[in-house]
């Protein structure tokens, strides 16, 4: 049974992200990508990794995604712009990205009846990862750090406004 | 970690320290002189720290990084380049954008992904230090933001370049779940012992495939014309050395360290790939007009000649591929820094001196900088008395000695199709000065400063070609020590 809902959420993640990319509207690739980073937490969990799982809801998901989708429509202000958010309401947007989202829910609900929480892997805890992250690859953590500054650095560069000559 | 694995890591946490510096300074006060010179004292205080570092080596700082004679010689010529490179983005940026100061710090990043890379034993590291290589290489190619080519070549290479990580990471996925592992190490010592041919092979195949994207090999290699050429000259002189040095240097210690050298398919894979870029390198540099276009499709052919010095390893043990690897890289390194140099310093004044158009006559206009360009193209060519020679015969006499007979006939055509373009840069600059050339080209006064790290570049150069032999000992000393 684990192996069909290992099987059913990888395909479901592997669905939404074909939608990301084929989209052509940014709101609507960003709510499969939603659903393309929950599925993956899903499969994160099946895993055993709980925290993994965790943190890819909250900071992928949660975070980032839903900033996304603030910032593609806080873009766009103006009157205008309010005969296309209604556009964005209508059912062929969101029952996709829902429908599939509603499977994992099912999925999640199926294994909590279960009751043991079962897991096709190893356990992993937040704190072992914790000592994982902070003993063995300390090295990693820092060289991230810095990954992310050049990144810092590079979208400041690259973002700031121009002047107009 | 012990105290002596921190003075091993020396050197990688003073360029990582210098970029942090180099950053509040920013922060504080935008002084662009000021700037330069923090990111040369923390580059040179890093290459002091060398020494230090090599009484600990050979010695393990955790499980990612190995920091042994073979990694400082690389971590070494990355700083080296950087320093170059520094030295000719001060003259080329510092009439150009409002806001430059950021470059350095970005530069900076670069050459600590590239440490890292030479230094990593793990795939984690590997991955984290390739990344900071390369994300900072978009935002410095996409540099000037209000020009229209470097921004199309940052976008083209950060696109290009996720693709490419994505098939690393799925290479390295497939070896993990195989295998357990992540350490080079380790991965050697298991696989010595069992047979997980098909999932491990598959998983180095889609790691050359990312690797051979960065280092522009050929069936990967369609950006490199289009990012060379638009880049900023010393950004495209930083793109095509410390990035292909670095990731060659982490190539090579995963076939030796991992045993990746005892898939005999895998040769044929290489074999194909030294052969693709080789041929279709060179073939492709004829029909340029332009000279970064040109260098672009010359280090694709140049790369192809060190996978032939890496896959002779195979028959000939590691020492001696490791050997010719490193002179190669430096060979090409050098004589590289040098022609993209005379590229930077003659845009310094303008618009990109890159058409052929601009360089026809120089020899009468600037005899100094024609020389150096000439020499660095001569290396280029392989011709004898500079390093381009030496590295070129070092590739030969593997070959030779490893009885792999197709490379050989490729790297001698190859090697013979490059000298005509080569020589082409060097006769349009030997044509007379009329008409289109001082239209071409403004005659701004050459800079103080990259003049001076040309000479330095060109004396290397020359040195290393005329008397190669302490150079080579070094080299064999240390090519024992990775294993």
């Amino acid at each position: 049974m684990e192996l069909f809902l290992f099987y059913l959420s990888a395909g479901i993640c592997a669905v939404s992200t074909a939608m990301v990319i084929t989209g052509v509207n940014a709101l609507h690739s960003l709510l499969y990508l939603i659903v393309s980073l929950l599925a993956a937490a899903f499969i994160f969990y099946l895993l055993g990794a709980y925290f993994a799982a965790l943190l890819e809801v909250i900071i992928y998901a949660g975070a980032i995604m839903v900033l996304f989708v603030f910032v593609v429509m806080m873009l766009n202000l103006g009157r205008q712009t309010i005969e296309q958010e209604k556009s964005w309401l209508n059912a062929k947007m969101w029952i996709g990205p829902s429908l599939l989202a509603a499977l994992l829910l099912l999925e999640l609900g199926y294994l909590f009846a279960q009751g043991q929480g079962t897991a096709i892997g190893q356990q992993v805890s937040a704190k072992q990862v914790g000592i994982a992250l902070f003993g063995p690859y300390l090295l990693a953590v820092e060289l991230a750090s810095m990954l992310l500054l050049a990144g810092l650095v590079g979208a400041y560069h690259l973002g700031r406004p121009l002047e107009r000559p | 970690m012990t105290a002596d694995a921190l003075i091993a890591l020396l050197p990688i946490m003073v360029v990582a320290g210098a970029a942090i510096v180099v950053m509040l300074a920013i922060a504080v006060r935008r002084n662009y002189r000021l700037t330069v010179i923090l990111t040369l004292l923390g580059l040179v205080t890093a290459l002091a720290t060398l020494p230090l570092a090599a009484e600990r080596a050979p010695l393990a700082a955790t499980e990612l990084m190995r920091i042994d004679r073979y990694a400082l010689f690389f971590i070494g010529l990355v700083l080296a380049t950087g320093v170059a490179v520094t030295l000719l983005c001060y003259d080329y940026f510092a009439k150009r954008e409002e806001q430059k100061e950021e470059i350095y710090i970005l530069l900076l990043t670069t050459l600590l992904g590239g440490a890292v890379l030479a230094a990593s034993s793990h795939f984690a590291s590997f991955f984290l230090g390739l990344e900071t290589l390369s994300v900072s290489l978009f935002a410095m190619i996409a540099y000037p933001i209000k020009e229209r080519l470097p921004l199309e070549a940052g976008i083209k290479y950060m696109t290009l370049s996720g693709a490419a990580s994505a098939f690393l990471l799925f290479g390295m996925a497939l070896i993990y779940a195989e295998v357990g592992v992540l350490s080079f190490a380790e991965l050697g010592r298991l696989s010595a012992t069992a047979d997980f041919q098909p999932s491990v092979l598959i998983g180095i195949v889609m790691i050359i495939v990312g690797l051979g994207f960065k280092l522009s090999l050929v069936p990967f290699h369609l950006w490199t014309p289009d990012v060379y050429q638009g880049a900023p000259a010393p950004v495209t002189a930083l793109l095509s050395t410390v990035s292909k040095s670095a990731i060659f240097a982490l190539l090579l210690r995963y076939f030796v360290v991992s045993g990746s050298y005892s898939y005999e398919s895998l040769s044929a894979v290489l074999t194909f790939i030294a052969v693709a870029s080789i041929l279709v390198g060179n073939l492709l540099a004829l029909l340029q007009d332009n000279v970064k276009r040109i260098l672009a499709y010359s280090s694709i052919a140049h790369l192809g000649y060190v996978v032939v010095a890496l896959i002779t390893g195979r028959v000939l043990g590691s020492a001696f591929a490791v050997e010719a690897v490193a002179f190669y890289l430096v060979a090409y390194v050098v004589s590289t820094l040098g022609a993209f140099g005379v590229v930077a310093v003659l845009s310094v004044g303008g618009d990109e001196a890159e058409t052929l158009a601009a360089y026809q006559g120089l020899f009468w206009r600037n005899p100094g900088l024609a020389s150096i360009f000439t020499a660095s193209l001569l290396s280029l060519a392989g011709i004898p008395l500079t390093v381009g020679f030496v590295g070129k015969f070092y590739v030969f006499s593997s070959g030779v000695n490893a009885d792999l007979w197709l490379l050989v006939w490729t790297v001698v055509i190859g090697s013979g199709v490059g000298l005509y373009y080569y020589l082409r840069i060097v006769l349009a600059m030997m044509k007379s000065a009329d008409g289109v050339a001082t239209a071409a080209v403004p005659a701004a006064p050459a800079p103080l400063v990259g003049c001076l790290t040309l000479t330095v570049l060109v004396a290397l150069l020359l040195w290393l070609g005329v008397y190669p032999g302490a150079f080579m000992e070094m080299l064999q000393s240390l090519s024992k020590t990775l294993s």
